[in-house]
């Protein structure tokens, strides 16, 4: 019981540099057992830095992560065998190895290797078009089928939460909505989700809440519906203001 | 003829010292991606414990080779531990590895020197070193030992690399070191492996070489040709390395053989230069391209 009250994953407080460039400047959050919180941010805002950070891979200059109550170590693969796996930006699926490969790495801490056989059937039944390609070299996948796989890949080492950085970056709209709707089924399955995105709009429609983030700090939060409601003010932090979408509808036309 | 076969064979034993040296080489740098200078160190240290442990275990080349793979091993992770680490941990600049590397070169060396003294050693006679004939033709037994032990140890590397846990995290590791992190992997230890791996292949190279010609701190020098073979072959491929240190051991010894045996370096350092003016990436290197 105590579980569901208090946050799965808690942020305090955060600050991290890069030398001279400070790129969290202070942000708190929090995610819940179950939940799907998202984190909106326009390119360079700092999601890819928090998610660094929770991971251990950048030195944090101050403030607190908790994970279940208890203080995160920064070593990377002391984070994942607690239960915290991130699917990066950009995909970065090995490319040299076969797509069972990948899967298998993606179990590489786990002790239950009796159970990997399983989770392999599952992530199969998540994402029917790996199971397809298993031994094909992850590296001829198209775009979409390698962020496929760099989730499935997240998911096998059975993590307690899933820390996506960008799943939709690069791919075409109907790809990302698939995508987006095999998140919610992977959260309803059970796993909890911390997801960064610039795609606003698609990001909010899966999650129960969010976060905008806006040059290393949070400006705002709220219920996913609050801030869809508010999709103006939202996309101003973005710094999409109506007149610089129209700009870029006349530069891509 | 029978000398063509006859320096044929030398050539493919000579290629597989230095393939074992090669593929040791090729491994750290598809990890790390840099050249590590000290690799002939490695070789040298594994000469010279089983030349010591061979005089104290009364010639037994078992124990002694035994003893000198896991030495050498070790003395490539202390290595690593040592001088890399801290820089790494620092730095993305593979530079600096490169400098530390040449550092440690003359490090490694120097300590031989300071132990065992700068004179040629021979190895006391416990691989058999005699001529065999088949037909008209005359072999050193010990090319055919060089180039079965090579085979065995490469295919041993090669199952380990390929049917176990930690060699997928190794081979995924050549690909995204960082995503290997990411995946749960001890990105530390998975170096450290690598390093023993290294070394450990080193001293079998060590070994054959202080047999083959004789035992000096500066033996290590003989890897210039083998890192010469690694890039024919394509920088970070270890099937490259194989390949490039066989065709290059054979070049050798022909020209050696044939036209004259001043001329056997600079068949070597010629397949350099050819390499990377019309093939940089080696025979079988990946394209720059592929690791975007
Ligand atoms: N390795 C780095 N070295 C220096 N500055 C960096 C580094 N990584 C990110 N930054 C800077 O930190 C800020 C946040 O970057 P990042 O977290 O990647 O943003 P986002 O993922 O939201 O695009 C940016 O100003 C970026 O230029
Ligand atoms: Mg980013």
């Amino acid at each position: 019981m105590k579980d569901k009250d208090n946050p799965m994953l808690e942020v305090r407080d955060l600050k991290v540099s890069y030398g001279a460039i400070r790129a969290l400047l202070g942000i708190s959050l929090k995610v819940t057992r179950g939940e799907i919180v998202c984190v909106i941010g326009a390119n360079g805002a700092g999601k890819s830095t928090l998610m660094k950070a929770i991971m251990g891979e950048v030195k944090r200059e101050s403030g607190e992560i908790l994970f279940e109550g208890k203080p995160l170590p920064p070593i990377p693969y002391e984070v994942v065998s607690l239960g915290i796996s991130l699917v990066p930006e950009g995909r970065r699926v090995f490319a040299n190895l076969t797509v069972y490969e990948n899967l298998l790495m993606g179990a590489f801490p786990r002790k239950d290797r009796e159970n990997i056989k399983s989770d392999l059937e599952w992530v199969y039944s998540l994402f029917p078009r790996l199971k397809e390609r298993n031994n094909q070299y992850a590296g001829t996948l198209s775009g979409g089928e390698q962020q496929m796989l760099s989730i499935a890949r997240g998911l096998m080492s059975r993590p307690k939460i899933l820390l996506l950085d960008e799943p939709s970056l690069g791919l075409a709209p109907l790809l990302v909505k698939e995508i987006f709707k095999e998140l919610k089924r992977i959260n309803q399955e059970g796993v909890t989700i911390l997801l960064v995105e610039q795609n606003a709009k698609q990001a909010l429609n899966i999650s129960h809440r969010g976060y905008v983030l806006q040059t290393g700090r949070i400006v705002l939060e709220g219920s996913s519906r609050e801030l869809l409601e508010k999709e103006e003010v939202v996309r101003s932090y973005l710094g999409e203001t109506k007149a610089s979408r129209e700009d870029l509808k006349d530069r891509t036309r | 003829m029978e000398s063509l076969i006859q320096q044929i064979i030398n050539g493919l034993s000579l290629g597989s010292v230095y393939a074992l040296i090669a593929v040791g080489y090729s491994l750290v740098y598809s990890i790390l991606l840099f050249s590590n200078f000290a690799h002939g160190g490695f070789l040298v240290t594994g000469g010279y414990i089983c030349y010591y442990m061979l005089t104290l275990t009364n010639n037994n080349i078992w124990v002694a080779g035994a003893l000198s793979l896991i030495g050498a091993g070790l003395s490539a992770i202390a290595t690593e531990r040592l001088a890399y680490k801290p820089i790494r941990e620092k730095t993305n600049l593979t530079l600096y590895l490169l400098i530390a590397s040449m550092g440690m070169s003359i490090v490694i060396e120097n300590f031989w020197v300071i132990m065992a003294g700068g004179r040629f050693r021979a190895l006391p006679p416990v691989i058999p070193t005699y001529p065999i004939r088949i037909g008209s033709i005359t072999i050193s037994f010990f090319d055919i030992l060089v180039f079965l032990i090579t085979i065995a140890f490469l295919t041993g590397l090669e199952f380990f690399l390929q049917r176990t846990r930690w060699g997928l995290a190794i081979r995924a590791a050549a690909y995204d070191l960082r995503v290997a992190g990411l995946m749960g992997v001890n990105v530390n230890k998975l170096i450290s492996l690598v390093f023993f791996l290294a070394g450990l292949l080193a001293a079998v190279s060590g070994i054959f070489l202080s047999v083959r010609y004789t035992l000096y701190p500066q033996l290590g020098f003989i890897t210039i040709k083998a890192f010469v073979a690694a890039v024919v072959g394509g920088l970070g491929s270890l099937r490259g390395a194989v390949i490039g240190s066989l065709i290059l051991g054979t070049a050798e010894m022909l020209t050696a053989g044939f036209i004259s045996s001043q001329l056997r370096d600079v068949v070597v350092f010629g397949a350099l230069v050819v390499t990377l003016l019309f093939k940089p990436t080696g025979l079988l290197g990946k394209a720059i391209s592929e690791k975007v």
